[in-house]
């Protein structure tokens, strides 16, 4: 009995942890969702992804896939965006999404969040970068 | 007339906010405080002994404890909340953590988001595939880093 009820103490400090996190960023979540007409404006283009890609990819990566799953579906079924594009795109954020939360709920149970950051930045850069060039060059060789 | 509109913007925002955050907590509580519970008997009970020696061939690989196959399973599985309240009763060290982190991060509620990624018209089964062998990748790699320096 007293194993169940240290659990329940335990997974409940652990909760009131993740919803000091969780709460302020489900609210930001929401400020940031109207923020994305800024986004569209701007002209830029990297690895085949083009200013199109830049609404889902943003949304992804800082709200992630659960939460942003409306904004992105929508976002690259509506601009008739190359497949290989939307690849592209999936691919960048099947590795690297909803990277504020998932690496703050980590850092609480005492994860390096810098390196979860970083090291997650870099493969979806790296594999992009792959994926681009064995999609977008294959025909020209 | 302005102020009122941004007023009401603001507290819109908060109040969808709130609801999603809520709604989130009320998810994490059916998941946590059961996989919690179970992990402490199974602990109480010396099953985690069984079952960490199991994993132990595959996860040497990761340089991780058996045992941590089983938090890493509930986040392919289930989700991120069910892998941390596994993982936190077996007081793993920093690199441990962090590795099993990277791992989930780049693959976890696989239930959930790979429908979400069907939904875009992208191959999802390759999607899938891909994120599996990537994270596993990506946690031996990381595993292997740690160890060099």
């Amino acid at each position: 009995m007293d194993i169940i009820l240290a659990a329940l103490k335990n997974s409940a400090i652990l909760t009131g942890q993740l919803l000091l996190i969780i709460l302020p960023l489900t609210i930001s979540y929401e400020f940031l969702k109207h923020r994305q007409q800024t986004l569209e404006e701007k002209k830029w283009k990297i690895f085949g992804i083009s200013s199109n890609g830049l609404v889902p990819l943003v949304t992804g990566v800082i709200i992630g896939l659960t939460y942003g799953a409306g904004v992105i579906i929508h976002s690259i079924r509506s601009s008739n965006m190359d497949k290989r594009e939307a690849f592209l795109i999936m691919l960048f954020l099947s590795i690297c999404h909803a990277i504020i939360e998932d690496t703050l709920i980590f850092v609480v149970i005492g994860a390096n969040g810098i390196i979860l950051v970083v090291t997650r930045f870099f493969l979806a850069f790296i594999f992009t970068y792959f994926a681009y060039r064995w999609l977008f060059f294959k025909k020209s060789r | 007339m302005l102020k009122e509109k941004q007023r009401n913007f603001i507290l819109n925002n908060l109040k969808n906010g709130l609801f999603n955050g809520f709604s989130v907590i009320l998810l994490m509580v059916k998941v946590i405080v059961p996989c919690y519970i179970i992990i402490e008997l199974v602990k109480h009970f010396g099953v985690i002994r069984v079952i960490g020696d199991f994993f132990k061939p595959f996860m040497k690989y990761f340089g991780l404890p058996g045992e941590a196959a089983i938090s890493i399973i509930a986040g392919y599985t289930i989700n991120l909340y069910a892998a941390i309240a596994v993982l936190s009763p077996l007081n793993l060290s920093t690199k441990d953590v962090t590795i099993v982190a990277l791992i989930l991060g780049i693959s976890h509620s696989l239930s959930v988001e790979t429908p979400v990624t069907q939904k875009t018209g992208v191959s999802s089964w390759m999607l899938f595939c891909l994120r599996i062998l990537l994270s596993l990748l990506a946690g031996a790699g990381l595993n292997l880093i740690w160890t060099l320096f």
